[in-house]
């Protein structure tokens, strides 16, 4: 079940925030689901930000041998702050209300349950996300998995 | 107006994002923010107390927390021990629906039915323990719970009305919000105090003066919400009022 301790250094990590009180939390949350599950599942991997509050030692050496990809849902950027903190490399981070503005179209609702503006908006930011993941792969000469 | 909340829970959610049961903890904590317990709940995300500032880590202390963890590597309840003050209870939702006889639940973006029934499961277990917290006496000055037994601490109970009650508040996430803090300099120790803005506001309205004759009630009021030093007890009246002055100052220029 327990599969933290497995990390591939060769992946792009993905760390969404664990904005639990904000909807642009739940899109950056699934934004990750789908760029590591859907659409880059052989070159990107997920870490839960909780085990960087910890200092989970394996986490933090996965952050740092690999390139990472850090999902805002606020200002506040606690995913970007918590890797860097952590020794982690952030080549890129999104934050969600950046992204929406680029896509004003998906205006996103709800927490526990996004509407179909918010699933549309983190499609929207997984397909974003998906593009530095590839670009990240060709600059390191596309080793991964 | 300016109010202290009242005394509410913190809800604390590991959220992991690996684990089904990382899911179950932001569901089951949304459905008691949202749901359950609306009134008597608030949230702030796990990585705040790094990520932000001094209120920030100082939701521990100022309210009673429910750790929700998934799993036993316990991210939450020792994130906020470690961060920013001791969980007053703590949950971990694989042993909890073990020890339910439930099965192990699947689906991360979407639970499966036994992740589903685990959500119900958790937030109710979560909706109880509010409910138990809520009638102990918790001390914001000790970040823990008052032993009934005792005569000389200050509960919340003690407040000023104006102080120990707000109104209605919606369920929420305390982030950015953080609790007001000042830092001040006592006999050359820097001192983190939990509400001294407020305080210091809410004597100004008051039109008290930046005097001796405030100095006993502002001191006892400050106390309700921080712990003092022994060392410290001789010099901290001077050093209020000397903070208090600073921002009366300020108030009167600025109006």
């Amino acid at each position: 079940m327990n599969s933290h301790n497995h990390k591939n250094t060769r992946k792009v990590t993905i760390v969404p925030c664990s904005g639990i009180g904000k909807t642009y939390g739940t899109v950056s949350r699934l934004a990750a689901y789908e760029v590591v599950e859907d659409l880059r599942p052989d070159s990107a991997q997920l870490v839960p930000l909780s085990l960087l509050v910890l200092g989970d030692e394996d986490t933090r050496a996965t952050l740092q041998g690999s390139q990472t990809v850090t999902i805002d849902g606020c200002k506040l950027a606690c995913a970007r702050k918590m890797v860097a903190e952590c020794g982690g490399v952030v080549a890129q981070d999104f934050a969600v209300l950046d992204v929406y503005r680029r896509y004003k179209q998906f205006k996103p609702d709800g927490i526990a349950e996004l509407n179909e503006g918010g699933q549309k908006l983190a499609r929207a930011l997984a397909e974003e996300v998906a593009q530095v993941v590839d670009r990240l792969n060709e600059d390191k000469g596309g080793q991964c998995g | 107006m300016v109010d202290l909340p009242k005394k509410k829970v913190g809800i604390v959610a590991c959220s992991g994002e690996e684990l089904p049961e990382g899911t179950i903890t932001r569901l089951a904590g949304l459905k008691v923010l949202e749901q359950l317990r609306p009134h008597e709940t608030v949230t702030i995300c796990l990585p705040l107390f790094l990520a932000g500032g001094e209120g920030d880590r100082a939701f521990a202390r100022f309210y009673p927390t429910i750790a929700i963890d998934g799993c036993e590597k316990r991210c939450a309840a020792r994130g906020t021990e470690r961060y920013s003050g001791k969980p007053a209870a703590s949950i971990i939702v694989d042993q909890l629906m073990r020890e339910a006889g439930m099965d192990e639940p699947g689906g991360l973006r979407e639970l499966d039915e036994a992740g589903m029934q685990g959500v119900e499961l958790v937030a109710e277990r979560t909706a109880a323990l509010v409910d138990e917290l809520l009638d102990k006496k918790w001390s914001r000055s000790e970040g823990d719970f008052i032993d009934e037994t005792g005569k000389d601490q200050v509960s919340e109970e003690s407040l000023p009305e104006s102080l120990a009650n707000s109104g209605p508040v919606t369920a929420s996430c305390a982030c950015g919000s953080g609790i007001p803090v000042q830092k001040i300099s006592v006999n050359g120790t820097e001192m983190t105090m939990i509400a001294l803005p407020l305080i210091f506001e809410k004597f100004h309205q008051a039109g008290k003066p930046p005097k001796s004759e405030t100095m006993d009630e502002l001191l006892e009021t400050v106390k309700i919400y921080n712990p003092i030093p022994e060392n410290l007890t001789e010099a901290l009246p001077q050093a209020l009022l000397r903070e208090y002055q600073e921002f009366c100052n300020r108030k009167d220029i600025s109006s």
